[in-house]
């Protein structure tokens, strides 16, 4: 019973940061049919902004000195300036182009940024460590529960919350859905393309800055490529939910999450090391079986 | 095959002669003859240094056209084919390394372990190995749309990275797999480049890759007009993961050692930007993105090592290399997104050979502005 | 001569096995009771047609009538909610697009969807191939469509180089091309100047006669409708309101109510 109780905590936050990180891709995936590659490269950056730049082996902790606060506020900030400038450098040129292009635009610039921060910082893994109190389990009825996953579901269950009433309550987040819906009637209604998509990045890199703290706060370390295995797995999250639909994707993070989880304690030992092996099979079988997602989208189907 | 349209018909239609020889094959024809040029003259100036480059340089081709079998006329991307190659890199080490070494660390079943089989028959049953793994994967990505299709690529990769990466009793796991016989040069990769050439272009030109090119111009209309698009797809997808696979093959057989970790995102980053910079829609772009990216990576590796340049030497940052072709994929997609080459094969240069036009609609109408139509666009892919 | 070409554009030799899909006099295509809601809304409601091998059949009715969305269920672009296709004495609802392409359905559409990136003549051949033909013959029959049409000087021309009336044309052939038994035609004429109306309908009234089809046609230019149809089939907001001949009609009362009703909204009629 504690095992499970356990388990089932364990995958929530796994699902919960799947679900941030895929919340943060589909955002802009509907307002202008981007899949963006370089989503778990902003995770990566706001990791990094927390020491110093150097390529020295021994990360000195920069931002991931300050108190909490402003710490929080600085990598949210350092971050959501890069999503824009990746909007505005690279995605805003291509905003009539094909899907198709927007993608390996956007696995371009990932490698483009991945590749700076190994220019700037090198190439090794660099330890560190915010929060280490995080890592302390809270004992509850013999359940031992990290705060870190605490905090990380409560976090995850009040940015919902406030995504879904800027979404619902909000001009420019009514606007968001509009443009969802259909982005060129939306745009000759009047609702303002650039403004409305500069805002889906910032949110988008705000999710990222906040994955990014959560996720390195329970690793403990930083490499060029640790937004990757997170991005993957997000993207399959988006596929999975149902490209276009953001319950979609924060349900496909969570299905993830919790496949993960549960494959982690129920394969045998011997086989634990495959567990992504049967991740990505079973979403392969998701999408034999329902090929548009669990939660199907009308705006993505085009019109005869 | 030759010779006109033996049928007649009334005067006044027109009749295509069947093009034929020549110029029928021109694209392939004029693209390995470019590839056999810079062959020769880095034989010539014997380089041996320049030659491994090149080789390598040539395996990518391989790989590259490959890609572009399916998403240059699917037009759906996909991110996975490194899988392929990876089936392809064990496959023929479990089939060509010697039982001494096999004997190591692996444990293969007994017509492995025991056995060592020719180089070529291995090649080309490796390769075939990695084409029904993407038939297998290929079936339920296929009917998906353009991008979830993308992102499932993906899946598979990593997929078979993870799987391949704790295989250890056929894959040593994480570790890298040696021994394994070196017999690729500038030529055996040359005659690969052909062999792909030729291919690829047949496919191209044929009723499968026509049905597919329609389809990645728009699915409605190919739906339309009876083509069963996840079939078409599909059937690509397996011809490209053949030629990946051949890709995967002469790698192996080029160093000597294999690893999984060189089957992942940076292999893929490097071959799709082959693709993208050239222009993915077209063979010709595919084998002008290979030569320029190749010559690039040359020249940033040296600068990487410091090149002398007489008063100083110059030098940049690990990482600059990636830095650089990603930029440029970047200003290509920007401002061509065709790529150099625009999405059209070299043009055949001679005029407009081998067509016949007895029309009298064109011909009443001598003067229509229409007629100049004729004189354009002759050099059809 | 008209029949001599009709014997050329047909199957040249019993060989050409693929080309025997092309319809026999007694072929028909037929809805029964088709019925398609959209979150509710019934764009089509309870539609039945019939037409046969040979004749223009046309489907008039005023914007948003259902026209397409019972050309997309013919076609199977559109599973219908209610009702059935069938073609030739089979049953053919729910099956896929392309499917039904092979048995020999051909349409256009409204917005043309040609195969932008491909030369004029690759249009008509990826359809002929389509249709399970070999490059050879495809290339062969999409020759002879063009020159029908007296549009192979512009063969080799890239597909999205052409003016909106040519598109339109090559739309024509390409689902031609096909060689469909029932060809459904999407407003060919939109956009088209008369000169060209009158090009285009000389051209649709010989369909019939030189592929051996049926051709469904739908049109907002009265002008093409009443010049080259047979039967005219007119619905309105998702229902049928009338059916005949095109005299017809033009003198029914109910037609004329359905289109007096909304004729200052429909810029094209």
């Amino acid at each position: 019973m504690t095992g499970l109780v356990q388990n089932a905590i364990d995958a929530l936050a796994l699902g919960s940061l799947y679900a941030l990180t895929a919340l943060g891709i589909g955002l802009i995936f509907g307002v202008m049919r981007l899949i963006n590659f370089a989503h778990g490269d902003l995770i990566m950056i706001g990791g990094y902004a927390l020491i110093v730049p150097s390529s020295a082996a021994a990360a000195v902790a920069f931002i991931g000195a300050w108190p909490a606060p402003a710490m929080v506020a600085a990598i949210v900030f350092i971050v959501m300036l890069f999503a824009l400038a990746c909007e505005r450098l690279a995605f805003r040129p291509l905003r009539r182009a094909n899907p198709s292009v927007l993608l390996i635009t956007s696995f371009a610039l990932s490698f483009f940024l991945e590749h700076l921060v190994v220019m700037i910082y090198g190439g090794r893994v660099k330890a560190v460590s915010i929060w280490p109190e995080l890592l302390e389990a809270l004992p509850i009825s013999g359940v031992r529960i990290p705060y870190l996953q605490i905090v990380t579901i409560g976090v995850t269950i009040g940015l919902l919350v406030l995504l879904v009433l800027f979404l619902k309550r909000t001009p420019m987040g009514i606007q968001m859905r509009a443009a969802s819906e259909d982005f060129s009637t939306a745009r000759l209604l009047g609702v303002r393309g650039n403004r409305v998509i500069a805002v889906a990045f910032a949110i988008s890199g705000l999710l990222a800055a906040v994955v990014s703290l959560l996720y390195v706060s329970q690793v403990g370390a930083l490499t060029y490529s640790m937004g990757i295995p997170l991005v993957l797995f997000a993207f399959v999250a988006t596929v999975v939910g149902g490209m276009g639909s953001l319950t979609g994707a924060v349900l496909g993070g969570f299905v993830v999450g919790i496949a993960s989880v549960t494959l982690q304690v129920a394969l045998p030992v011997a086989m634990r090391p495959d567990r992504d092996v049967f991740v990505y099979g079973l979403i392969l079988l998701i999408l034999l079986m329902r090929p548009s997602g669990l939660v199907k989208v009308k705006s993505i189907e085009e019109k005869v | 095959m030759a010779g006109p349209d033996t049928e007649g018909g009334p005067a006044g239609l027109v009749w295509r002669l069947p093009v034929v020889g020549l110029r029928a094959f021109w694209t392939p024809i004029v693209l390995s003859l470019g590839v056999l040029v810079i062959v020769l003259a880095v034989w010539a100036s014997g380089d041996t240094v320049l030659a491994l480059a090149v080789t390598a340089a040539l395996i990518r081709a391989v790989m590259v056209i490959g890609l572009y079998i399916f998403i240059g006329n699917s037009g759906v991307l996909a991110f996975g084919h490194a899988t392929f190659m990876m089936v392809g890199a064990y496959g023929v080490a479990w089939l060509t390394l010697r039982p001494f070494n096999k004997s190591f660390a692996l444990q293969l079943p007994e017509f492995l372990a025991a056995h060592q089989y020719p180089l070529l028959p291995s090649a080309i049953a490796a390769a075939l190995l990695a084409a029904i793994v993407a038939f297998v994967v290929g079936i339920p990505i296929m009917r998906l749309s353009g991008i979830a299709a993308a992102i499932a690529t993906l899946a598979v990769l990593g997929m078979f990275k993870t799987f391949y990466s704790n295989w250890s009793e056929w894959t040593l796991g994480a570790a890298t797999m040696p021994g394994i016989p070196i017999y690729v040069d500038m030529w055996i990769a040359l005659a690969w480049v052909v062999v792909a050439l030729f291919v690829a272009y047949i496919y191209q030109r044929s009723k499968y890759g026509l049905a597919l090119r329609a389809s990645r111009e728009d699915e409605f209309a190919a739906r339309a007009a009876g083509i069963n698009i996840p079939r078409q797809r599909l059937i690509a997808f397996v011809l490209s993961a053949f030629f990946m696979g051949i890709g995967g093959v002469l790698e192996a057989h080029y160093l000597g050692t294999i690893a999984v970790k060189n089957f992942w995102l940076t292999i893929t980053f490097i071959l799709l930007a082959m693709l993208i910079v050239g222009g993915q829609r077209s063979l010709s772009g595919a084998i002008v993105g290979v030569v320029v990216i190749s010559t690039l990576i040359e020249i940033l590796n040296s600068l990487e090592a410091g090149m002398n340049v007489g008063v100083a030497v110059l030098s940049v940052p690990i990482g600059a290399q990636e830095l650089t072709i990603a930029g440029l994929m970047i200003i290509i997609l920007v401002f061509r997104p065709d790529g150099i080459m625009g999405g059209r094969e070299v043009p055949w240069p001679f005029g407009k050979a081998g067509r016949i036009v007895r029309d009298p609609g064109a011909v009443e109408s001598e003067h229509d502005p229409l007629r100049r139509g004729l004189a354009q666009r002759d050099s059809a892919p | 001569m008209m029949e001599r070409l009709a014997r050329r554009l047909r199957p040249a030799r019993p060989g050409a096995a693929a080309l025997a899909v092309a319809g026999t006099p007694e072929d028909t295509l037929e809805a029964f009771d088709v019925t398609v809601h959209f979150e509710g809304l019934a764009a089509v409601d309870g539609v039945s047609i019939s037409m046969r091998n040979g004749e223009v059949f046309g489907l008039i009715g005023p914007n948003g009538a259902g026209k397409t969305t019972l050309v997309n269920v013919l076609t199977g672009f559109q599973r219908p909610t209610r009702g059935r296709v069938v073609l030739g004495g089979e049953d053919v609802t729910g099956l896929s697009a392309h499917e039904l392409g092979r048995r020999g359905l051909a349409r256009t559409f409204q917005a043309v969807r040609l195969f932008r990136d491909m030369p004029v003549i690759e249009n008509l051949e990826a359809a002929a191939v389509g249709t399970g033909l070999g490059r050879r013959e495809a290339a062969r029959r999409a020759s002879r469509i063009l020159a029908w049409m007296r549009f192979a000087h512009r063969a080799d021309d890239w597909a999205d180089t052409l003016p909106y009336g040519e598109e339109r044309r090559v739309g024509i052939g390409r689902a031609l091309a096909m060689a469909p038994r029932f060809v459904l035609l999407d407003e060919p004429a939109a956009g088209l100047s008369d000169a060209e109306c009158d090009e285009l309908m000389g051209l649709i009234a010989e369909i019939p006669h030189v592929f051996g089809c049926g051709v469904l046609l739908i049109e907002h230019n009265m002008r093409v409708i009443m010049g080259a149809c047979h039967r005219i089939h007119v619905i309105e907001s998702g229902r049928t309101v009338a059916e005949g001949s095109p005299e017809e009609i033009q003198v029914n009362p109910d037609v004329l109510r359905a289109y007096l009703g909304t004729r200052s909204g429909d810029a094209r009629g």
